[in-house]
């Protein structure tokens, strides 16, 4: 079909990617930005609780933290949406090349080694990866057919692109992030369109391979595994973590303790207080009002975010938006279920509200994305 | 794939109006499939609420330990005191420690830790303890701060201190039979602590009729005694005589109450209440009293006491045999045993029987404890047990019987009531012997001290009576000629008693400085001096010179010394002159 392009383009100014950068400001979803600020907000006052009333060590570098992700979003959310279009697959080469580095020449922190030390701040490729895959795969299946996506082959380009830098990320070992990238991915490709009995076989192969990668998992992996599926064998103390999770939870109640009367955390009862058990110290000084109000926050968050998706008009940019929600969706089922004990105990931060900046700057830059991408809906991108 | 399928009603329709073939499928395709995962994350939102409401709200179904002891002390059990308010027993707050086997991670590690902070923990039973199903088991109870502190450092998970009760007994040994003692939750066991369980739970004090200083001065005499004698035991009262108050009552030898568990059955066992005795010669005053009463006209009438009493196969000599027609007061005096049994014969089995009843001699006593023993009196009673009854041999009974016997005979003829709580209304009694009768037996008993077989209980400024007893102990084959129960039961003062002491020492061994002696006149009656000597003071009776017993005024019935009212008795006429004599010695 001949179609003077030129000419489309010009009827349809608004939908040409070159917005002005007013137009850019009215699309930007402000109430998301909200939403995500008051999530940050919950987490600095409970960072300021775990620090006994005090904005150091963690409240204030967290705030700080926020400010830098802020402005990641801002200025990925006013980017021209086509840049990352453009980009994805090489923003994805760069992620999996610092993986690698990460592999060689990256620094051990409790135990893991996970970070990159350049000079003043150390960065974590595998939170970078998160991303950097939603992109990837997301610029694969904006380009495909529907037909093309049924056919086999098609898939293996994109299994590489979830399970290398899994494998990777599993090495250093880091089993929340495989595991996030995992899911992530598949969640794109179910919603990509891909048929279910493939994914069956998929599931099939990874049952398949697991007892070989179980001869690869560490042993403290294995314990955590063994530990959650028989919760009574636990003469390792590999269970600690839980057991005073859920005494945590239980001393809460309904109203919980109150701001700063968490006795289970601050007398240190409860590890990791202020990164991966800080729902647990959250619900213990709030109490379950405090900690369902917080679940509902995430599920508005999400929410919101999908009824974004739904409104941006190219493949890109909904799988993408709706990619950055499935990893959001992750890390807070995955983490909270894990400090009530419904989940195996895996190293993965609450989002925006457990102290660390990777998460948080990746989660930032993740939302301006989605922002962006709902800014940016109309955009012709091609196929 | 599939075929296309129309789109929802939303903004995405006018899109549809525009793109064609593939991209449009591919939409409606993700518009199924978005509408599924945002099922799945509603479920898996929903999945962790329950999870939280369960975990929040019912986390404290799981028992909590201090809901699990049945037996939580009450938190006021109240205190025992001594009659001048001082602390017998009272409560100490203190921790106990228990362990949660359930939520323990490392049952071998805690015991090991537990153990290096409290050394009286055995490890590896205590991780055989906390092995198994349990959902909780005392580690240890009343830790010490120190403990409670060093094990709040250990910081193990399941392993708690909860709020406890420690039963604390400030004087220690020193009224041990007496207060008792109770179990690890404060349940009384033994003593004031048993009897008064209910009360004391309630919170009701208990406030005993010992006074500590009297107690602790018989204590402290009658350990001196037991020393110097090797005897295997003692047991010493001393009483109110007008009101029954047990002022002091020790029980030789005796334990710490805070840890009955680590003393001897022997030393457990009450022998003031519950042991019962064939008390031997100090049982012939209630056969004299008897015979004043009922048989003999007059202290002068004579028994014969030329030789020895032989009745059936039974032969009843004296030790130290006068050969002559003895009187009343020297029957007593020189503790005849021919004599006693002869005026016993004179009254007849039926009233000497009867008169030992009226003085409560052969029932249990009704003292506020359970340890009350039940005397031993022979079945059927015949003329044979009249006879040695007499002297003091056939009849076994309880110290406090023998004191509150004494207490009867020597207050002006009343019956009272022992008990070990302090009185505080008026004091019944029943008159078992006369007035006169009674002040003979104080005369008698006064001889006893000047001119017989007591004379070592004369303490220094304070008019003493008593009578010696010397009982060869009945074991297998008969009595043993050496195992002696030796003992005194002193008056005093004699001349207007106010109190009733006893000292009885089990199976004490001779000295040289007592000529070899182990008799109730060389052992106890000593005992009975030291201890009047150190409790007169206190109890406020004025030291007075030396009396023969002819010189004595005529003795009346007493004021009652502790505030206990007798119906008073007509009385002849020099009797009320020395009823104001009374009076001032009385004086409290």
């Amino acid at each position: 079909m001949a179609l003077d392009l030129g000419r489309v383009r010009r009827s349809l100014s608004t939908r040409d990617g070159d917005l002005t950068f007013g137009q850019r400001i009215l699309g930007f979803r402000w109430l998301m930005l909200l939403l995500l600020a008051a999530l940050v907000a919950i987490g600095v006052a409970t960072l300021y609780s775990a620090g006994r009333g005090s904005f150091s060590p963690w409240a204030d570098r967290q705030l700080l933290r926020f400010g830098v992700g802020l402005t990641a979003l801002v200025v990925v959310a006013l980017t021209d949406f086509r840049i990352w279009l453009r980009f994805a697959y090489a923003i994805y080469g760069v992620g999996l090349l610092l993986l690698v580095a990460v592999e060689t020449i990256g620094t051990t922190a409790m135990g893991a080694q996970r970070w990159l030390d350049l000079g003043p701040v150390n960065i974590q490729p595998s939170e970078l990866m998160k991303i950097a895959m939603v992109l990837a795969l997301a610029r694969y299946f904006h380009g495909l057919t529907l037909e093309a996506v049924a056919r086999p082959h098609y898939l293996i380009p994109p299994l590489l692109m979830v399970f290398a830098p899994a494998i990777l990320v599993m090495k250093q070992p880091d089993l929340g992030t495989a595991l996030t990238l995992v899911l992530g991915g598949g969640a794109m490709f179910y919603l990509a369109g891909v048929r279910m009995w493939k994914f069956a076989l998929v599931i099939a192969g990874a049952l398949a391979a697991m007892p070989f990668l179980w001869e690869r998992l560490r042993d403290y992996q294995k314990r955590r595994i063994l530990m959650f599926l028989n919760p009574e064998s636990d003469p390792l103390g590999a269970g600690y973590h839980i057991i005073q999770s859920k005494i945590a939870l239980g001393s809460g109640g309904i109203f919980g303790k109150g701001f700063m009367q968490g006795t289970q955390s601050h007398l240190n009862f409860l590890p990791e207080k202020q990164t991966d058990f800080i729902f647990t110290m959250l619900a213990e000084e709030w109490g379950m009002v405090g900690g369902v109000f917080l679940l509902l926050l995430y599920a508005a968050v999400l929410g919101y975010g999908f009824a974004l998706a739904v409104r941006i008009r190219h493949q890109f940019g909904r799988l993408v938006a709706m990619g950055i929600v499935n990893i959001m969706f992750i890390y807070v089922f995955v983490n909270i279920g894990m400090v009530m004990g419904v989940l195996p105990v895996v190293g993965i931060p609450l989002p925006l509200i457990s102290y660390g900046g990777s998460a948080m700057l990746t989660l930032m830059a993740g939302f301006g994305l989605l922002i962006g991408a709902y800014i940016h809906r109309e955009a012709p991108l091609g196929t | 794939m599939t075929a296309p399928r129309t789109a929802g009603p939303t903004g995405g329709y006018a899109f549809k109006l525009v793109r064609e073939g593939a991209g449009r499928r591919a939409i409606d395709v993700g518009r199924i499939r978005l509408g599924v995962t945002i099922g799945l994350f509603g479920i898996a939102f929903a999945v962790l609420a329950g999870r939280l409401v369960e975990l929040t709200l019912f986390a404290e179904a799981e028992p909590r330990p201090t809901r699990v002891v049945a037996a939580k002390p009450e938190p006021g059990r109240a205190a025992i005191q001594d009659r001048n308010g001082l602390l017998l027993a009272t409560n100490l707050t203190t921790a106990s420690l228990y362990a949660r086997p359930k939520a323990m991670l490392d049952v071998p590690g805690a015991a090991e830790k537990l153990a290096r902070v409290l050394p009286e923990i055995d490890a590896a039973s205590l991780t055989e303890r906390l092995s198994g199903e349990k959902q909780f088991a005392w580690i240890k109870r009343h830790l010490t701060p120190r403990q409670q502190q060093e094990v709040n450092a250990l910081g193990l998970p399941g392993i708690g201190l909860a709020p406890d009760h420690s039963r604390i007994y400030p004087q220690g040994a020193l009224t041990a039979h007496v207060v008792g003692y109770v179990d690890p939750d404060s349940r009384g066991l033994a003593g004031i602590e048993r009897s008064f369980d209910g009360a004391l739970r309630r919170g009701e004090a208990a406030e005993l009729s010992i006074d500590l200083r009297v107690q602790h001065a018989l204590r402290d005499e009658l350990l001196r005694s037991v020393e110097r004698h090797q005897a295997l035991a003692a047991a010493g009262l001393v009483m109110d005589i007008a009101s029954g108050e047990i002022l002091g009552m020790v029980s030789l030898p005796d334990f710490e109450p805070q840890r009955p568990g680590a003393a001897e059955r022997e030393a457990l066992f009450n022998r003031a209440a519950l042991g019962v005795y064939e008390m031997g010669s100090t049982l012939k005053a209630f056969t004299t009293a008897m015979a004043l009463e009922l048989g003999a006209t007059s202290l002068d009438h004579k028994f014969d006491a030329r030789a020895p009493l032989q009745y059936a196969r039974f032969s009843i000599r004296d030790d130290h045999p006068k050969n002559r027609w003895l009187s009343v007061s020297e029957v007593f005096v020189y503790s005849s045993n021919i004599g006693s049994a002869r005026m016993a014969m004179d009254v007849g089995i039926a009233r000497h029987r009867q008169f030992l009843g009226s003085l409560g001699l052969l029932e249990a006593v009704r003292l506020e404890l359970l340890e009350n023993g039940q005397p031993l009196v022979p079945r059927p009673w015949r003329e044979i047990n009249t006879l040695t009854i007499a002297f003091g041999h056939g009849l076994a009974i309880t110290p406090v019987q023998l004191v509150a016997g004494y207490a009867a005979l020597a207050n002006g003829g009343i019956a009272v009531t022992p008990t070990l709580l302090k009185r505080t209304g008026p004091v019944e009694g029943r008159r078992v012997v006369s007035a006169e009768t009674s002040v003979q037996m104080r005369r008698l008993m006064r001889a006893v001290v000047e001119q017989g077989t007591g004379k070592q209980a004369e303490a220094e400024g304070y008019l003493v009576g008593g009578k010696t007893g010397t009982a060869e102990k009945a074991g297998r084959g008969g009595y043993q000629r050496k195992a002696l129960l030796s003992s005194f039961v002193g008056v005093f003062p004699a001349d207007a008693p106010r109190f009733v002491i006893l000292a009885v020492l089990d199976e004490p061994k001779g000295r040289k400085d007592t000529n070899g002696y182990a008799t109730g006149g060389w052992t106890a009656a000593p005992a009975v001096a030291r201890i009047v000597n150190r409790i007169a003071p206190v109890l406020g009776v004025m030291p007075t010179g030396r009396m023969p017993l002819d010189m004595l005024p005529p003795l009346i019935a007493p004021e009652a010394g502790a505030g206990g009212m007798f119906e008073e008795e007509p009385t002849r006429g020099p009797v009320h002159e020395i009823a104001a004599h009374g009076d001032q010695l009385a004086t409290r």
